[in-house]
This record gives structure tokens, C-alpha cells and sequence, in this order.
């Protein structure tokens, strides 16, 4: 059995983590990381009104089958926009191409997680619970130790004095915490790379800008779909805040939700005045989002797939919330370039930077 | 008299029937708005962003005309009416997103319908929505039930008699319907969601069309439920959508049957079809039997564009037909 699935920033390396972890190294392929040709596979065989998570990650697909990959693990479930369709399709779509494999779907609807003891099982050779639980518990430890290093890294990218250190240090953190093999190692290397960030030569003259990222999952969280915008707002000396991050989301999916905790409880409360109901995807939080931070940070980015139905409806109703804060729309589909969206962060950059200085003089006259 | 609008749009094709029993039960007056012209889909594409999906913007459009017209605008989110089949976000998020680009529209009457949180759920919101406009709960059951009633009335008028829910809605109104034109030409099977086939302003008047040529046109819900699900079953296996059987399942039937050709309607951007289109596409491939176009359907589609197609369509259904007498012959 050579399983596959697709990319989700680096939720592979947890993947592949837990799958060594159970001794079966071998069995797991690991599609290249998303780059054009599979964003160019995924198009050309998706129909042509669907999203862009839906094209890359049959390109993933496409790319693993190549590999020879036999039992693709796709995720779905009921009730959340088109996610739940994404595996009936990509499977015609696969077999059409002439690939034989074996289709798993990974339902997360509404019961989260639910079927996924059974379909471990059934993936680690009916290993025994401890062994699989002990292995994913190490790769949440790695999904964790990467997410954090992120955070420090979104921090130091906007002050540091050299502009892509932050980055390399992120990429070396990331192969080694790749390498890794024990919690002793990953403790070290999680110390290590984060005290070399805070070690970065950096401007403490000037408060960077505070950018939060909302919108939908996937872009949100693979870097190629929305062409690195962190990186870039980085550049342009802004600090990024995101909600978003596999850990978190793992933490909840996997194990507070089925205790009845929620932790978009308060997102959603703030959103009720605006968007009364789940509205599927990642909708009604990205509308709660904006009333949250309305307050605390300087400008919203809004990332969602061209024709995403979710994001379409909180895009048409962010704009009449009482808390006001700048946003920016950014689109992602197989057309956007690089230089045209660096176009438009850099004067959404130059307004909240001009409505910074409007506010910090008035603030000088009133005291 | 409370006034209570009612859009000519998205699912009032589906539901107008109920809604018109279950308000006027209430004692309410229902108004619902011209049919789509062009200045509708003009002033409500002006209020939401440019990627919002035409069926949409339209809809706003008729909130819109009704504006100066009504007391409510009847706005129902419709999650689910069948278990496990979720609707897309738009319809979930039309209260909401109505309320939010139409900061003047009258008071929204909204409901939640979500059959998978069971039916004490389903009583509880209709009895909510009958509380805006009566205190007696007695009244609201009654309403229900008539509105239950004209629902399953206006369901048998199309699939026993093959009128399409303009004509049904007419019949049921005490109007006089046109005749059906005698069809000597192609059958010729329609499938896509109601507020797109029978909108003339998003269809480009194509059942008008064809029917005008002497085609026979069938429609979704000529289809009995039952029929319906079958075929969804075996195209797609278990529906996803709330509405998959318009598309998919009607497809999946037309497909297999008499029909002469199959005509899939679809509007640019709606996250639904891409995908039930598809379906249907790929299983016309792989039978061989009957032809099947789909026509994306957007704000600048002309009328010119989609003929050329349906013509087109048509001979070659024609030339085809002439082949089989000849070979038979």
C-alpha cells in the first residue's frame, strides 16, 4: 500500500512524522511540494468554474499518482460548501485519467473527526492504539513546534534589518524539525531557532504595522496558493496575525470539540449582529474576525478562492459592520501574479500608513 | 392589510405556491415582483461585489423593486430539506447578506429550515416566522397546513401534467394558460435550477425558443420525487447538495430516456453546478447515447450567442435523427 494526499502548507511533515513513527515509512508518497506544473495539471483537468484549493489539490493527486501512489486519502464531509463534492469528483476525474488507486475520504463534517479511528486502523496495519496514538502525538508536537517558530517568525519579518533572514532561518527550522526524530531533539530545535530569531539585528525604533490574514483555510495557509503574501507583507515591514494554523485547528477538531468546547465560540458571537448562521466554509468567522479585530489591529487582508461561495457572502457583508477597519480583498485563483497583487499591498500598506499618522496627530494635538 | 413581498427569484419557483397559502392563511397580503428586466438586475448587481453569482444579483434586484411596496420582504435560509444535503452558502446567507447591501429594505421575515436538526426544530421555526404576524399559534398550524397542502398540489400539477411552475403557478391562480405549441420537431430535455430556467431574463427565453421551433421541452420537475432520486443515486451516489436533483438527478434521468438531447443551464460562479455539471457531463461521455451541451450562463451572455448554440444543438440532433430513420430503413 503507497498512500498519498495533498499539500496543506507543511502539514506533511506531521504526516509524515506519524507515519514513520508507526514504522511504515515506506508506504507513504509525498507529492512535490506545490509548484506551478501541479497548479497546471490541476487546471487543466478541473472543471473550469471550481476553486483553487479544489485544481491544486488534484494536482497534488495527479503528481502523487505519477509516483505511483495506490490509496489516495482526499478529504470531505457534509455540509461544508464544496469540500464535501471535492473527493466524488477528483476520484471520476483520477480514473478518467486511466490511474487505478483506492479513494479514502476523510469525512469532517459536522461530527469533526469522526471517522477517522477507523480509517487509522485500517492505515497503520491495525497497529495498536498506543503506538498510534503515541505516534500522532509526536507529530502534533511537530505541528506545533513549526506553528510556533511561525509566529516568532511573522514578528521578526517585519523588523528585521536584513530583509529575508527570518525566512531562511524559517526554512532551516523547518528541515530540522523535519530531521527530528525524538521529543528531545524538536525541544531543542524549537529553543534554538526561536532564540535565534529573537537574536535577528533589528529596527526597535519603529512599531510595525499589524496586518491580520482572514478568509478561507486552505489559501490561507499554503503559501504558494496566495503567492507568499505573508513573506511579502513581511517585506514591506508589516506584522501579520492569523488565527489560522493546522495545530490549532487539529487541537480543537481532534479533541476539544468532541468535549463541546468551541473555540470560535467568541468569533461567532461577534459576528451575530451581521451573519446569523453558518453559512459552510469559513464565512461566518471571517465576517466575526473583522468585528473582533476591528479594534486591535491596523488592516484586514481577505484571502478566498475566485467563486468561493462562503467567502463571497462575508465579502458582501463585511463592509456594513459598524466596526470599521480597512480591508483587503485578495482573490486567489490561476491567474493572479505576483506583481499585480504587490501593486495593491503596497497602497493598502501606504493607507494604513497614512491613516496611522492621521491618527498619532491627533492624538499629539489632543494631549 | 400587512403587506408580505415576495421576490420573483431563486427559490420562489420551488416554493411560491406555500409561501402565497402560508401568509395569506395568516391573513397577510402577499406581493411579489415583476418579472426580471433588466433594470432589477442593474440596481442589485450594484450593491455586491463583482464575483457574487447572477441568480443572486438578480434576486436583490426584486428586493429591491419591492422596497417602497411591502411591510416584509419574506426571505427564507434554507440549510437543508433533506437529510444530509446542505444548500449553498448564498441561499444560507441571504437574510444576512440582503440585510447587509440593502440597508433599506423593509423588515426581513427569515426562517431557518434545517431538516437534520429534526422536525421539533422545523415546527419551532415556522411557528417563529407565523409569530411576526399572529399571536395565536392555532392560526400558524393552520396556515402550515394549507401552505403544506398547495405545496403538494403544486408538485402534483407539474410532474402529473407536465406544466412548468409558471404555468403551474397560473393554473393554481385561476389564470387561463397558454396552450403548449404542437411539437413535431426534437425532445429536447432541460436541466438546471428552476430560478434559472425559468427566469426568461437569465435563460434568454429558451424553453420560449425551442418551444417556437415545434421542440417538445422537458423540464426537472415534470420528474416525479421518485424518479428524481433514483437517478441522483446512481449518478452521483448520495446527494450532497439540497438541490442536486434538479441537475444531477434530472440529467442522470434525461440522459437514459427518450429524450432526444439534454440542455444543462448553468450561471458563471455557482459552486454547485461546476461540480453536478460535471457529473452530468462526464456520465453523457461515457454513455454515448444522447447529446448534451451545457451553456454558462452570465450578465453578458447575449441572446445572439446562446441561439447560435441552440441551433447549432438542434441540427445536429436533426441530422442525427435523419441518420437512425435511414439506417432503420
Amino acid at each position: 500500500m503507497r498512500i498519498a494526499t495533498s499539500h496543506l502548507g507543511n502539514l506533511y511533515i506531521t504526516i509524515k512524522a506519524w507515519v514513520q513513527k508507526l514504522g511504515l515509512g515506506g508506504n507513504l508518497i509525498i507529492p512535490p511540494a506545490n509548484n506551478q506544473r501541479t497548479l497546471s495539471l490541476g487546471v487543466k483537468y478541473s472543471p473550469e468554474g471550481l476553486c483553487l484549493p479544489f485544481k491544486m489539490s488534484l494536482g497534488n493527486l495527479i503528481e502523487a499518482c505519477e509516483m505511483g501512489a495506490d490509496t489516495l486519502v482526499i478529504a470531505g464531509g457534509a455540509g461544508i460548501c464544496r469540500l464535501g463534492y471535492y473527493a466524488k469528483i477528483q476520484e471520476q476525474i483520477l480514473r478518467d485519467l486511466g490511474y487505478n488507486f483506492e479513494m479514502i475520504g476523510l469525512s469532517m463534517s459536522e461530527h469533526k473527526l469522526f471517522g477517522l479511528p477507523k480509517l487509522i486502523k485500517r492505515l497503520s496495519n491495525n497497529a495498536s492504539w498506543f503506538k498510534v496514538i503515541s505516534a500522532l502525538r509526536f507529530a502534533v508536537a511537530k505541528q506545533i513546534a513549526m506553528d510556533k517558530i511561525e509566529r516568532v517568525v511573522q514578528k521578526v519579518r517585519a523588523v528585521e534589518l536584513i530583509k529575508g533572514t527570518a525566512n531562511q532561518l524559517y526554512a532551516k527550522a523547518i528541515e530540522a524539525i523535519d530531521n527530528a526524530d525524538d521529543y528531545n531533539t524538536l525541544k531543542k530545535v524549537q529553543i534554538d531557532y526561536i532564540d535565534q530569531l529573537n537574536h535577528v539585528a533589528k529596527d526597535t525604533q519603529t512599531k510595525p504595522l499589524i496586518v491580520g490574514i482572514i478568509g478561507e483555510f486552505y489559501v490561507v495557509l499554503e503559501p504558494f496558493s496566495n503567492l507568499n503574501i505573508e513573506s511579502e507583507l513581511g517585506k514591506l515591514g508589516v506584522e501579520v496575525r492569523r488565527r489560522t494554523f493546522i495545530s490549532e485547528w487539529a487541537k480543537f477538531s481532534l479533541f476539544f470539540n468532541s468535549l463541546g468546547l468551541d473555540e470560535k465560540s467568541k468569533i461567532h458571537k461577534a459576528a451575530l449582529p451581521y451573519l446569523k448562521r453558518d453559512i459552510g466554509g469559513d464565512g461566518w468567522e471571517s465576517v466575526g474576525e473583522k468585528v473582533l479585530h476591528a479594534k486591535e489591529y491596523d488592516g484586514l487582508i481577505h484571502l478566498a478562492p475566485f467563486t468561493c461561495m462562503p467567502e463571497i457572502v462575508a465579502q458582501n457583508i463585511m463592509p456594513s459592520t459598524k466596526e470599521n477597519i480597512p480591508v483587503l480583498p485578495v482573490l486567489c485563483d490561476e491567474q493572479i501574479n505576483k506583481t499585480g497583487m504587490l501593486t495593491r499591498l503596497e497602497a493598502f500598506v501606504d493607507l494604513l500608513k497614512s491613516k496611522r499618522r492621521a491618527r498619532n496627530n491627533t492624538q499629539h494635538k489632543e494631549s | 392589510m400587512i403587506k408580505v413581498g415576495i421576490p420573483r427569484a431563486l427559490l420562489y419557483y420551488q416554493y411560491y405556491p406555500m409561501w402565497k397559502a402560508f401568509f395569506e392563511e395568516l391573513g397577510a397580503e402577499v406581493v411579489v415582483s415583476l418579472p426580471t428586466t433588466q433594470t432589477m438586475f442593474s440596481s442589485g448587481s450594484s450593491r455586491v461585489v463583482a464575483d457574487t453569482c447572477l441568480p443572486v444579483k438578480i434576486f436583490l434586484g426584486h428586493v429591491l423593486s419591492l422596497v417602497e411596496k411591502c411591510d416584509y420582504i419574506f426571505i427564507p435560509a434554507i440549510r437543508s430539506v433533506k437529510r444530509k444535503a446542505y444548500n449553498c452558502s448564498k441561499f444560507l446567507g441571504l437574510p444576512d447578506m440582503t440585510k447587509a447591501v440593502i440597508p433599506e429594505s423593509p423588515p426581513i421575515l427569515d426562517i431557518d429550515i434545517d431538516i437534520n436538526k429534526g422536525k421539533r426544530h422545523l415546527y419551532q421555526a415556522i411557528y417563529k416566522l407565523g409569530q411576526r404576524l399572529t399571536w395565536n399559534p392555532l392560526k400558524v398550524r393552520q396556515a402550515s397546513l394549507a401552505a403544506w397542502q398547495a405545496h403538494l398540489e403544486y408538485r402534483q400539477l407539474m410532474s402529473s401534467q407536465g406544466l412548468t411552475p409558471p404555468q403551474a403557478i397560473a393554473k393554481m391562480a385561476g389564470e387561463v394558460e397558454p396552450k403548449a405549441p404542437t411539437s413535431t420537431q426534437a425532445t429536447i430535455a432541460l436541466i438546471g435550477h428552476p430560478y434559472i430556467l425559468y427566469d426568461e431574463h437569465i435563460s434568454h427565453r429558451l424553453i420560449y425558443r425551442l418551444e417556437e421551433t415545434h421542440n417538445k421541452v422537458l423540464t426537472p420537475e415534470m420528474l416525479t420525487t421518485e424518479e428524481l432520486e433514483s437517478a441522483t443515486a446512481r449518478l452521483v451516489g448520495k446527494a450532497h447538495w439540497t438541490y442536486e436533483d434538479e441537475v444531477a438527478g434530472a440529467g442522470g434521468h434525461y440522459l437514459e430516456s427518450e429524450a432526444d438531447g439534454v440542455i444543462g443551464l448553468m450561471t458563471f460562479g455557482c459552486g454547485p453546478d461546476s461540480l453536478m455539471m460535471d457529473m452530468v457531463h462526464r456520465r453523457a461521455v461515457k454513455l454515448k447515447a444522447t447529446p448534451f451541451i451545457s451553456l454558462t450562463l452570465e450578465e453578458h451572455t447575449t441572446e445572439g450567442g446562446i441561439a447560435t448554440r441552440r441551433e447549432a444543438f438542434l441540427d445536429m440532433i436533426n441530422r442525427r435523427k435523419r441518420r437512425q430513420i435511414e439506417v432503420c430503413a
